[in-house]
């Protein structure tokens, strides 16, 4: 993982991510699960591009099911994005995560 | 100026990584990309029973690994989460832009990016897509301890998968489109033996309902036209798979059903151009056949490299 990912656990959802003055980029994530191996360098690389302007946080899901269940997230990878501590925008899920969507995304995220 | 390979493969399946083996042990210099990490549909297969040389189950990840491991030793070069942002494949060299941000080039290149997991194209399947609708058990078996979930499909992912998935699942239902399996007799009779697996035969799904999470999914008995809605906590979807061919589209001939037309040596029209594995045009598409593909277009691509260093000469 980077410097420029932190991950986190449920109980600081509200602290990072909900009430986070930047807009936020979280990844929930598996073991055993290589569409998250793939997404990982891709995240990263994301994540040092918006250094300083968004936060790009990771959960491990197995250890904090409660937060995935109430979020209804059901698959791994998951990318939720949130702006002012309310989700925004698409999901994005699964293997076929492109670098340059996810940069589009964030784009749009920082823009709205 | 761009870095200069002998071969360029795009795909680190195992046609991708079977040709990496074989080119760079004839010491090309080799370099495969992949937009995720080696092994193709491999690694998302939880056990693989049919692969010679194992006599005991191996896991797909592990057989993956095993391919990446081996290519790497004799030189080939792996580049992973790599996205493809510009390419020419149809002169003498052909050139591939990286992430926006380097380019690399090779005479010759093996296009083995196989083949993704079929959508349903069924209402609301994009809309619940990781909120209850998944296409990897591996990857999301996790998230369903003790519920009850739904398969759909009948071939041998589908069969497979499903039992897989009792390791987790309370119940797994499966819907099949026709009124038996098309899996192996092996993984269909372990199937239809387990205590945890009810088969929902001759029906088809017709939507997914819910409110912001899939809770419903609605299917047809194509016999008898009945429709029902079953409560499900989660449906996952194996019913095949559609070449990957965005990187060939218009440069090479594809048949009715998009896949590319190649001679026995993998060859395409464009000289230099090669495919292998589930991209291709064939009867049959298996983890040996690939590999099997994999196998031939790298022996082609020696031939072809080294005519041409004989013409330059």
């Amino acid at each position: 993982m980077s410097e420029y990912v932190q991950e986190i656990t449920q109980a600081e959802f509200e602290t990072e991510v909900a009430r986070s003055t930047l807009p936020v980029v979280l990844d929930f994530f598996s073991t055993e699960c290589p569409p998250c191996e793939a997404l990982a360098p891709k995240f990263d690389a994301v994540a040092e591009q918006f250094s300083g302007k968004a936060r790009f946080l990771k959960i491990f899901r197995q250890g904090n099911r409660d937060l995935a269940t109430r979020l209804g997230v059901t698959g791994s990878p998951t990318l939720v994005f949130f702006k002012g501590g309310a989700e925004q925008g698409e999901r994005m899920s699964g293997e076929e995560i492109k670098r340059s969507a996810l940069k589009a995304q964030v784009e749009s995220l920082l823009g709205a | 100026m761009a870095d200069r390979y002998d071969v360029i493969i795009v795909g680190a399946g195992p046609a991708g990584l079977a040709a990496a083996i074989y080119a760079a042990r004839a010491r090309l210099r080799t370099l495969v990309l992949d937009e995720s990490v080696p092994g193709g549909q491999m690694k998302t297969t939880h056990k693989v029973s049919n692969y010679p040389g194992f006599p005991e189950d191996v896991k797909g990840t592990d057989l993956a690994r095993a391919f990446s491991l081996q290519a790497e030793r004799f030189g080939a070069k792996i580049r992973r989460a790599i996205e493809i942002t510009g390419h020419d494949l149809s002169g003498p060299m052909k050139t591939f832009e990286l992430d926006e941000e380097e380019t690399v080039e090779a005479p010759a290149v093996i296009v083995a990016t196989g083949a993704r997991p079929r959508e349903l194209g069924v209402a609301g399947e994009s809309k619940y897509r990781g909120r209850g609708i998944s296409y990897c058990a591996t990857c999301d078996g996790a998230y369903f301890e003790g519920k009850e979930i739904h398969v759909i499909g009948g071939g041998n992912s589908a069969v497979e998968e499903s039992l897989f998935l009792t390791q987790f699942a309370k119940k797994v239902t499966i819907v099949h489109q026709f009124d038996h399996f098309q899996a192996e007799p092996v993984s269909a009779a372990e199937a239809l033996a387990s205590p945890k697996i009810e088969v929902i035969w001759d029906s088809e799904p017709r939507a997914f309902l819910g409110d912001n999470q899939l809770e419903k999914l609605r299917i047809e008995n194509v016999k008898t036209k009945e429709v029902r809605e079953l409560a499900t906590d989660g449906v996952f979807v194996f019913v095949g798979y559609v070449p990957r061919t965005d990187l060939v589209k218009g440069v090479v001939k594809m048949n009715a059903w998009g896949y590319v037309e190649t001679g026995e040596d993998m060859s395409t029209d464009v000289p230099g151009l090669y495919v292998a594995g589930d991209i291709r045009a064939k009867q049959f598409r298996q983890i040996t056949t690939a590999v099997a593909d994999g196998t031939v277009a790298a022996l082609a691509v020696q031939k072809y490299v080294k005519s041409l260093a004989r013409a330059a000469a």
